[in-house]
């Protein structure tokens, strides 16, 4: 993966704007995989998930000339994707919530970055509510500040800090209840 | 960060996009920007918009008074019919009535002159 400094993704966006493709094709390149993630991690469908990306990239073209600078540009996208995402949550018909049968048992000692142990957790996240997982992968995805945070979801910070405590209280709990056997 | 955090932050962290994204991505704002296409989606969203919906909705609404103001007008006329002749009978009864009692009058003029007469 290349890195891309800010000149160069300035020149990106002023180019796209001037109606080059191939500099659009760059800016989307560069930030498919966050927008993509936000979209997954709310809807647990690689499918789906690739829809919402796709809607939020050629939104952005639509309103490329509103853009102001590559920050203006992280921003906007990362709060379309929530709101696109949680639109899309709220289209599909409410599942039951997750149970914790459903999930795998480990079956070891669970180290950080062990896929079971991801799959749990992120199934966990998505049984929370809509406001409340924006929160969550806001902050744990993206690693914003609760300032971010509340700017991009446009709540007040104090929310933002009792969602976010109240959510990993639910997910601890599931999670002690999941892996306290091991 | 906590490890409990930790283990959050690994689970969400994020994915790579699908395969040949950026080109489907870059395919669909081609199409859908085209001249056509842009009238359409901009009809779409028209149609789609809630000025549209309410609009629909007001539309509707005026629908339902127009036939109720229809309706009543025709039964206002089919009122004002029924009085007319209502009116008209009325007159006619009134006028038979006159020629009845100038008719009867008469008769009482006659008999009353016969006895006379015949003297």
């Amino acid at each position: 993966m290349t890195t891309v400094t800010l000149p160069q993704r300035e020149e990106a966006l002023a180019r796209s704007v001037r109606g080059d493709a191939t500099a659009f094709a760059d800016l989307v390149q560069e930030h498919q995989s966050m927008v993509f993630s936000i979209a997954y991690h709310f809807l647990h469908d690689r499918g789906r998930a690739e829809e919402v990306a796709q809607d939020v990239f050629v939104r952005l073209y639509r309103h490329l000339d509103s853009i102001k600078s590559g920050d203006h540009l992280v921003f906007w996208l990362r709060k379309v994707a929530c709101r696109r995402s949680i639109d899309e949550v709220r289209k599909l018909p409410k599942a039951p919530p997750t149970s914790l049968e459903d999930v795998a048992e480990p079956v070891a000692e669970l180290p950080a970055t062990d896929p079971l142990l991801s799959r749990g957790l992120q199934r966990m996240v998505a049984s929370l509510t809509d406001d409340a997982r924006a929160v969550i992968i806001l902050r744990y995805q993206e690693e914003l500040e609760l300032a971010d945070i509340a700017e991009i979801l446009d709540i007040p910070v104090n929310t933002v800090k009792s969602r976010l405590q109240r959510s990993l209280e639910v997910l601890r709990e599931k999670f002690h209840r999941w892996a306290g056997d091991v | 960060m906590t490890p409990f955090e930790e283990k959050l932050r690994n689970a969400l962290r994020r994915e790579a996009a699908p395969e040949g994204f950026a080109e489907r991505v870059v395919a669909r704002t081609r199409r859908e920007t085209q001249p056509g296409a842009k009238a359409w989606w901009q009809f779409w969203a028209f149609v789609s918009a809630r000025v549209f919906r309410w609009a629909l909705a007001a539309a509707v609404v005026c629908v339902v008074i127009g036939g109720g103001l229809v309706q009543r007008h025709r039964q206002d006329r089919l009122r004002q019919e029924g009085e007319l002749a209502r009116v008209q009978v009325r007159q006619a009864l009134h006028i038979a009535s006159v020629k009845l009692n100038v008719t009867r009058k008469r008769v009482q003029e006659i008999n009353r002159e016969a006895p006379s007469s015949r003297l």
